[in-house]
């Protein structure tokens, strides 16, 4: 008999992210892996001397890849520097979302990896708030966890102000207080916050007319929430009897 | 930052427990790390964001909770008489921009152990208790949030305090007593001669306290952020001073830090303040405002905050906001280095207020959603092909060993990572092939016979960034059941694949011999399309296989595509759909004994260009060598359909094509018909 082969969970993850986002009426962008530090720290306000930086153990280029603009230097840390490729070339509003591998010069533990996947969202236009950011982040849990309870708690991200941290409310014991949760009730899922004027003066955006939000995920940390896989590095391992347990 | 519960208490009057401290001030913007119990003090340890250094204080900590629990803010143990310089030390600074304040003090000390509430207080902070001058400037420091030092008077030549660059080679010991060589770029408190001290990163060993030491200078300064960062960085010297002086500090703070290290030193009985101080103070603050609008509040984030409520956040954190028609004049305090913007205070006063309050609104679609990035779709329909052969998905690091990455570079020289994480992660990977064969190899040395895996990701080279397919194969090609022969996985199979990838978009390719150090010769073909090299696949070479540790006896066949080409050999115009063939068609099968040098490719392009257009489909079905055929040579079966779409084709046509055919076949590669 024929036989299919298996989806990677992180691809099933990427996937169902995708989905949602498209549905809420945004458009998906991959952009490249290796970048200039512009994109990925001047322009989102994280000036070489800014201690953030500490935040982002960037892994570097022995020698840059020429460019049509900037020498590319180093391998993004996070999907914002698509963003800010995004709206430079795009007036408002802007609706995105952007995907894909991450690079961070993190050890490999149980919960790090030095590359990992991230999503991150992205809208502007005028009038969008934080309570928006709210609502599209409790939208996209409900769909991802069925859980759509979501707790903001303040946090400092340079290229956001004011910025926050997103929990959502357990799903696996609703609040009570369990493992998963660290007894909590809460899971921390993604950092947010509204766009940093200094980002929209960077793309050339005027931020008196427009203001926005922005929202950054680990694919790994849903997925292994979500199918409780304890130890990140599975994901890389490419075990067959790991893969085959996630569906076709 | 740890404080003890007990300290913060001096300075606000709240009654709730540590825990319930620690859940609001979660939802407030300073998390609480652990707890920890020390006798009957707690240990809180506050998770303090890179932007706020004023809160690497117990005031600083006690302030939000003030501002989070609405209670007033107690001076505590800080409320004591301000200094009044007489400007007998001698002080100098040489760089203003770098170091725009230095109160120095000078005080006749007696060197023994700080009082036990003293030391409890800093190890419970996770700072080690000295001596008594150590201890005063430890404890000021986690109290107010200012660093201080104190020198051993007696060995500053000159009793004089320099604050200048470090000379070129200039070297000095530190506290931790390693000898440091600094450069020109550093800042340094020297005395007529030496560098007695980093400025703002730590202190010398030659003018350190001892049990000896008399008389003692006191420094509380403010040095420049971004100095202080480069400085720490060059020397890999993190210190509890350098971490809040390159984080920001109070300008304002060196005289209240130094008058309450003198009054403790008289406190606890150490000493006694000569009355000879120094405040320098070349670029005094100046303080910041802002305009905070009403509505801006409500536009950013979406919630109303009543105008009380802001008033009483802005007050209660030492802000200062005056009632304008449309909002507030704001001026931040001097120790808010984070203050620049408008909406910095937004920032104060919804945090504050209680992100809890916020509405649970969604933005309004303003526009149709632009195209997302082609590659999505498009890969998804490589994914689906693969899937579909049974092949399951990988995903892999994308820098590798130097040496994994190498058979795959091609002449190219290899991305290499300045700071790789280990030797494993030095290379970006040229080709997806490495990370498909560790998987392979990983899966093989678990006890899997039939390894079937793909990987589609991003290869790198100096030119920049493709996207491709590699997969790779071993093991069985049938199901493994008894219903069915059983055979290993071969050549033709690998081919297969890449026809039905390729077919997912609409391109045919064609194969050609070819030669990769990674693939066993005569077992390897170029994938072409449109004239252009776009992928490989062959057998993969015993010698890359034992690298991987993979079994010697198993035949691996693996094949990686450029996805980014394939696609774009993808017909541009819209697929029609052609109506069913309303004539019958008719089949002739032919066998041939060719060289077997020749590949099939070469004899079916010679039956191409022999035969009528009425030739629809040509099918290799047997293929012969062994008994009864001659060395050299093997024996192929075509057969070829024939078919016309507006007429039924003749016997009499397609005999006359078929001879066509056959003499082509004679007369171009010398087949003999059998």
């Amino acid at each position: 008999m024929p036989q299919l082969g298996y989806r990677h969970p992180l691809s099933l993850i990427r996937d169902e992210v995708i989905e949602i986002f498209t549905r809420l009426g945004y458009q998906v962008l991959e952009g490249p892996e290796i970048e200039d530090d512009y994109h990925n720290f001047e322009a989102l306000n994280m000036p070489a001397d800014h201690p953030a930086r500490d935040m982002h153990d960037t892994l570097y280029l022995e020698k840059p890849i020429k460019s049509a603009g900037r020498p590319l230097t180093l391998l993004r840390t996070h999907t914002s520097a698509m963003q800010i490729r995004h709206m430079e070339n795009n007036p408002p509003p802007v609706r995105l979302v952007a995907i894909g591998p991450v690079y961070r010069r993190d050890n490999l533990d149980l919960t790090h990896t030095p590359m990992f996947h991230q999503v991150e969202g992205l809208v502007v236009g005028k009038g969008i708030t934080l309570a928006d950011l709210k609502g599209t982040v409790s939208a996209m849990a409900r769909e991802l966890f069925g859980s759509a309870e979501v707790r903001f708690r303040p946090s400092f991200f340079p290229y956001t102000e004011p910025s926050a941290e997103v929990d959502i409310r357990c799903f696996k014991c609703a609040g009570a207080g369990c493992a998963l949760c660290k007894k909590s009730g809460w899971i921390e899922i993604l950092g947010s916050g509204m766009v940093h004027p200094a980002v929209f003066e960077a793309v050339g955006y005027n931020p008196d007319e427009v203001t926005g939000f922005a929202f950054g995920m680990g694919v790994e940390r849903v997925a292994q929430l979500k199918w409780g896989v304890g130890d990140i590095r599975l994901f890389y391992e490419n075990d067959l009897r790991f893969l085959e347990q996630f569906g076709i | 930052m740890k404080a003890p519960l007990s300290w913060i208490r001096e300075f606000v009057d709240v009654k709730a427990s540590a825990e319930e401290i620690g859940a609001l001030m979660g939802l407030r913007g300073l998390p609480l790390e652990s707890l920890e119990t020390h006798g009957d003090d707690v240990v809180m340890d506050f998770e303090v964001t890179a932007n706020r250094p004023d809160c690497m204080s117990v005031i600083g900590i006690a302030r939000e909770i003030a501002t989070a629990y609405k209670l007033p803010l107690a001076a505590g143990g800080t409320k004591v008489p301000p200094l009044q310089p007489n400007g007998n030390v001698p002080i100098t600074i040489e760089e203003p921009e770098l170091c725009c304040r230095y109160v120095g003090a000078v005080a006749d000390v007696t060197i023994g152990p700080s009082p036990k509430w003293m030391q409890d207080r800093l190890a419970m902070c996770g700072v080690r208790p000295i001596s008594n001058i150590v201890d005063i400037t430890n404890y000021v420091m986690l109290e107010l949030g200012q660093p201080m030092h104190a020198f051993d008077l007696a060995k500053m030549r000159q009793g004089k305090i320099v604050v200048r660059r470090a000379k070129a080679g200039e070297s000095m010991t530190t506290l931790d007593g390693k000898k440091r060589t600094l450069s020109g770029d550093m800042l340094v408190i020297a005395d007529a001669e030496c560098a007695e001290d980093i400025g703002g990163v730590m202190g010398g060993a030659s003018s350190e306290i001892s049990s000896a030491t008399k008389r003692v200078a006191f420094e509380a300064a403010y040095f420049a952020p971004s100095q202080i960062r480069s400085t720490s960085k060059k020397l890999g010297l993190k210190t509890e001073a350098s971490s809040r002086f390159e984080r920001g500090a109070d300008r304002t703070a060196p005289p209240r830090a130094m008058a309450r290290a003198l009054q403790l030193l008289e406190q606890i009985g150490a000493g006694s303040f000569t009355g000879d101080a120094t405040d320098n103070y070349p670029t005094p603050y100046q303080p910041r405002t802002t305009h905070l609008d009403r509505a801006r509040i409500r536009g950013l984030l979406g919630m109303d905050v009543p105008d009380e409520s802001v008033t009483r956040i802005l007050s209660s954190l030492d802000f200062d906001p005056e009632m304008t028609s449309t909002g507030w004049l704001v001026t931040a305090p001097p120790w808010r280095v984070d203050m620049h913007r408008q909406v910095d205070l937004i920032e104060e006063v919804g945090r504050h207020h209680g992100f809890e309050h916020l509405p649970t609104t969604f933005p309004g679609v303003e526009q149709a959603p632009p195209p997302s990035d082609p590659r999505i779709a498009r890969d998804r329909r490589a994914r689906t092909a693969l899937l579909g052969i049974g092949f399951s998905e990988a995903i892999s690091f994308a820098f590798i060993a130097s040496k994994a990455a190498e058979p795959f570079l091609d002449g190219q020289e290899p991305v290499a990572i300045a700071n790789p994480l280990s030797e494993l992660f030095t290379t970006m990977r040229p080709s997806l092939l490495s990370g498909v064969i560790d998987a392979v190899s990983h899966n093989r040395r678990h006890g899997r016979p039939d390894v079937r895996l793909f990987e589609i990701g991003t290869r790198f080279s100096p030119d920049g960034e493709t996207r491709g397919a590699g997969f790779a194969w071993t093991g069985l090609a049938t199901p493994d059941h008894w219903s069915g022969a059983r055979r290993a996985v071969d050549f033709y199979d690998v081919k297969g694949v890449v026809d039905q990838l390729a077919a997912e978009y609409q391109v045919t390719p064609s194969f050609s011999e070819t030669k990769k150090s990674y693939l066993v010769e005569g077992r390897t073909a170029a994938i072409v399309v449109n004239g252009k090299t776009i992928g490989v696949f062959g057998q993969l070479a015993p010698a890359i296989a034992a690298a991987r540790d993979l079994p010697a006896t198993d035949e691996i066949y693996a094949g990686e595509i450029d996805l980014d080409a394939l696609s774009a050999a993808a017909p541009a115009e819209t697929l029609r759909a052609a109506a069913l063939p309303k004539y019958p068609s008719v089949v002739r099968d032919v066998s041939i004994l060719v060289a077997d040098t020749l590949s099939a490719e070469t004899v079916r392009g010679t039956i191409r260009s022999a035969a009528p257009e009425t030739l629809i489909q040509i099918r290799e079905f047997d293929r012969y060598q062994g008994k009864g055929i001659p060395d050299g040579k093997v024996s192929v079966s075509f057969r070829l359909t024939f078919q016309s779409p507006d007429r039924t084709l003749t016997d009499d046509e397609v005999q006359a094509a078929m001879q066509r055919i056959m003499d082509a076949l004679t007369d171009n590669l010398q087949a003999v018909q059998r």
